[in-house]
């Protein structure tokens, strides 16, 4: 940016044509001439935007400062639409369009305004520079620059690592149950999928997964020898398992999530017909989270081994959950993760896992919710809403 | 938006803060009478640095828990203490520079406390007693004559004395910050004034060439040099603030990982953060650098997560109750889930060892780290003071003094002393 400035703008496209060519060597050569055209046509098209708007060029900058700094963040303008529209052709020939519009979102929305102002400095390091420091100033400006490198790839990895505690925390509360094991992690993806399918926007998304990772992490609460008990549980024990959700939310209360979060793990176990628990909610009252979770937390359980029954195939259990449809679970929600196992499929968990215990009487899992034993649903005439 | 600070670091009494407060007040009065009487010069000037001042100040955010920044503030300030050159007739003389930071540092803290945020006048007037300390050095090291006018001659010596100013406002600020520290949270000295050198070379070194940077700018191009500086390091401030948040995010679910072992009934309510609030305070008294206490502090919290995968519950959460077999294996347990998440390896190290007796770990080798000692310690100590048990430091002090050497590191006991001594208490 600051070449505009120093040099002019012919110089800038020349620059921008000796950086490209300053690419690793194990890069196709199809690909290296794409890049280095790319720049040099992006660089042109600033650089076109710099003259037509008629700003100053080496000592001009102290006369027309104002006009240096609109001709620079035009000229930033327009390098960035050219080469977001060069780099749409490619995709969109490449990949299709689909690509294109989340190339947009996620690339060039979020970055155009930092770009943009990065280059502000580009103006000052111009301005050092005739100042009379020279090559000075490059060295100046390059530290506020790795600084703000150095803040972005922080609050990357920083994130990575939050994941990988929450990670970490699943892993302390699975290790009482070998059963249960990788289900809060599949039930994570399984809520990704279909979060991703309802397009949520991408803060809700996260505290989607987030929730589906932390759905059961109440479970600590619950003594070992009940989550592992085989055959029926009491009524005391059943209360014991009751308890979780609201021990969840005990748990992670403090964690400055979206408050979606929190209602999601407190209400996972409510029906549509309101007979869950912890609060007895029916219908649409149950917070929107809460519902798709209880349909994939349902899911992954059904397809997964259990200590007193073997898993079931990912088919049969779809037609259970459409069954249930009406009963336990929000009937559009329950199309809309049907059409998304069928197209995208499901890993099931039950080859990672120990065989059943024939021995154990056969019972229900808290996780099964009598699914599929017949109780209930007899509006199966009703279409799909 | 005050980060929520490590443990044990509430307790603060104000202490030299009056000498500092004090200090930058008669400083910033001073100033301000005779600028009163030798006129202000160069309006827009002061009205553009003085509103960058206060909105840096008002938007300040702290780094790593408890160091509070404000990296605009600081850079701006530091500009109008070196200003020189072609578009001012004159450059404003140290008085006016002193005065017109210590208005607008004022006027940014203003609000602030309006609006029920942390305003922190000591740390607010530290940085005035620095800025003021770089526009004595830039005035008294830069010649009359001496101004931007194009050539290099002229601006490398400008160049080299800002470098000069900022090197002493840095210096200056590191000094008072780490006497803060010692005062406060009982680091030995030469530590506190190493991690204050450590954070002075990353932000310190950012604001002060954002600072030098908004100087030559505004001396060549006047104030159009300011949205050139100020924008990039919003934004930089933005990405910093989005990062201490996700760091917050992340403190919190360490330590609700923490209390997993309270909803299970393996410790009581807040054993593990009275045992983490003394970890970190031995932790302090032996000068750890700032990585790892945070590891330290971590490891502490979680070192009785491994227990979740024992049966069931011992009565009370009191671990000393159970075999050292099932303690370190516990420990084993708990390390080898803390290092499967792949973030929190040194943490997992320090818990795999937390259960370790002196004589066996530590005094015959010399990986096993010293934080391994202090969570020993710690644990023992708060197990027996803490909650339902209680009994007086005093007797608790003896019982591990008993252990010295044999069960418990000799300097971590020697420090427990020290920090109990100073009236350490739950």
């Amino acid at each position: 940016m600051s070449v505009y400035v120093i040099a002019g703008p012919a110089a800038a496209v020349v620059v921008a044509g000796i950086g490209a060519l300053m690419q690793p060597r194990d890069v196709p050569l199809m690909k290296r001439v794409h890049n280095t055209s790319q720049r040099i046509l992006s660089a042109g098209g600033g650089a076109l935007t710099y003259i037509l708007l008629d700003a100053p060029v080496g000592d001009g900058v102290f006369a027309h400062p104002f006009q240096a700094i609109l001709g620079v963040t035009a000229a930033g303008v327009v390098h960035q639409v050219v080469n977001a529209v060069l780099m749409c052709m490619v995709l969109s020939l490449e990949r299709g369009v689909t690509v294109v519009i989340s190339f947009i979102r996620e690339v060039v929305v979020p970055t155009a305004l930092p770009m943009l102002g990065y280059g502000l400095l580009g103006v000052l390091m111009a301005v050092v520079w005739l100042g009379g420091l020279g090559i000075l100033a490059g060295l100046l400006v390059m530290v506020p620059l790795v600084v703000a490198r150095w803040a972005l790839t922080q609050d990357e990895a920083e994130r990575a690592a939050q994941a990988a505690a929450m990670r970490a925390f699943i892993e302390v509360i699975e290790t009482k149950d070998l059963y249960t094991r990788g289900h809060s992690e599949r039930v994570s993806q399984g809520v990704g999928l279909l979060g991703r399918h309802l397009r949520l926007s991408a803060d809700r998304q996260q505290a989607l997964e987030h929730a589906g990772l932390l759905h059961d992490v109440g479970k600590v609460g619950v003594p070992t020898r009940i989550i592992r008990k085989p055959g029926r549980l009491d009524d005391s024990e059943m209360d014991a398992i009751r308890l979780h959700p609201a021990r969840g939310v005990e748990l992670i209360g403090n964690i400055p999530f979206l408050e979606e979060v929190k209602s999601a793990v407190l209400h996972h176990h409510e029906k549509y017909d309101g007979t869950g628990y912890p609060a007895g909610l029916s219908g649409t009252s149950i917070p929107y989270f809460a519902r798709i979770i209880g349909i994939v937390d349902a899911f992954d359980s059904l397809t997964s081994t259990r200590s007193y029954r073997p898993a079931r195939s990912v088919e049969e259990t779809l037609a259970i959950l459409e069954q249930d449809r009406l009963t336990h679970f929000d009937p559009a929600l329950v199309n809309a993760f049907v059409h998304v196992i069928r197209t995208r499929g499901w890993v099931a968990a039950a080859e990672q896992q120990p065989a059943p215990d024939n021995s154990a009487d056969a019972t229900v899992d808290h996780d099964d919710m009598s699914l599929g034993s017949g109780g209930g649903a007899s509006g199966s005439a009703a279409g799909p809403a | 938006m005050s980060a929520a600070s490590g443990v044990g670091n509430d307790a603060r009494g104000l202490g030299s803060g009056v000498v500092i407060i004090g200090a930058g007040m008669v400083l910033g009065v001073v100033a301000l009478l005779m600028t009163l009487r030798s006129g202000v010069t160069n309006w827009p000037f002061v009205a553009m640095f003085g509103l960058l001042i206060a909105v840096g100040e008002m938007v300040q955010f702290n780094v790593d828990g408890s160091r509070n920044r404000a990296p605009i503030a600081t850079s701006a300030a530091l500009a109008y203490a070196m200003l020189g050159g072609s578009t001012l007739d004159t450059a404003p003389d140290v008085t006016q520079v002193m005065a017109v930071t210590w208005l607008a540092t004022l006027a940014g803290l203003v609000p602030r406390a309006i609006a029920g945020l942390s305003a922190d006048l000591v740390v607010a007037n530290r940085r005035f007693i620095s800025v003021a300390c770089a526009a004595v050095v830039f005035a008294a090291v830069v010649p009359e004559d001496l101004n931007w006018n194009r050539s290099w001659q002229h601006a490398v010596p400008l160049l080299l004395a800002m470098l000069l100013a900022v090197l002493s406002a840095g210096v200056i600020d590191a000094l008072v910050g780490a006497g803060q520290a010692t005062e406060r949270l009982s680091v030995p000295f030469p530590a506190a004034l190493r991690d204050e050198l450590v954070v002075m070379g990353q932000i310190g070194m950012a604001m002060a060439l954002g600072g030098v940077l908004l100087a030559a700018g505004a001396s060549l191009i006047g104030l159009w040099a300011v949205p050139l500086v100020v924008v990039p390091l919003l934004l930089t401030q933005f990405a910093f603030r989005r990062y201490a948040s996700a760091q917050r995010t992340y403190r919190t679910t360490v330590r609700s990982m923490a209390r997993s072992t309270e909803i299970a009934g393996f410790s009581s309510p807040g054993q593990n953060v009275r045992t983490a609030t003394l970890a970190v305070a031995l932790g302090n008294d032996l000068g750890l650098t700032p990585g790892r206490m945070e590891a330290l502090e971590y490891a502490a919290l979680l070192s009785g997560v491994g227990q979740l995968a024992l049966a069931d519950p011992s009565p009370g959460g009191a671990s000393l109750l159970r075999t050292r077999e099932e303690r370190q294996r516990a420990a084993e347990i708990g390390a080898s889930v803390i290092e499967r998440s792949g973030v929190l390896d040194h943490v997992a190290e320090i818990v795999r060892h937390s259960n370790d007796p002196y004589r066996q770990g530590r005094a015959n080798n010399a990986d096993i780290p010293v934080e391994s000692g202090i969570v020993n310690v710690a644990l023992a100590y708060e197990q027996l003071v803490g909650e339902g048990s209680g009994q007086s430091p005093d007797k608790a002090m003896e019982s591990i003094g008993l252990g010295i050497g044999a069960e418990y590191d000799p300097v971590v006991v020697e420090s427990l002393r020290r920090v109990i001594g100073r009236g350490f208490r739950f």
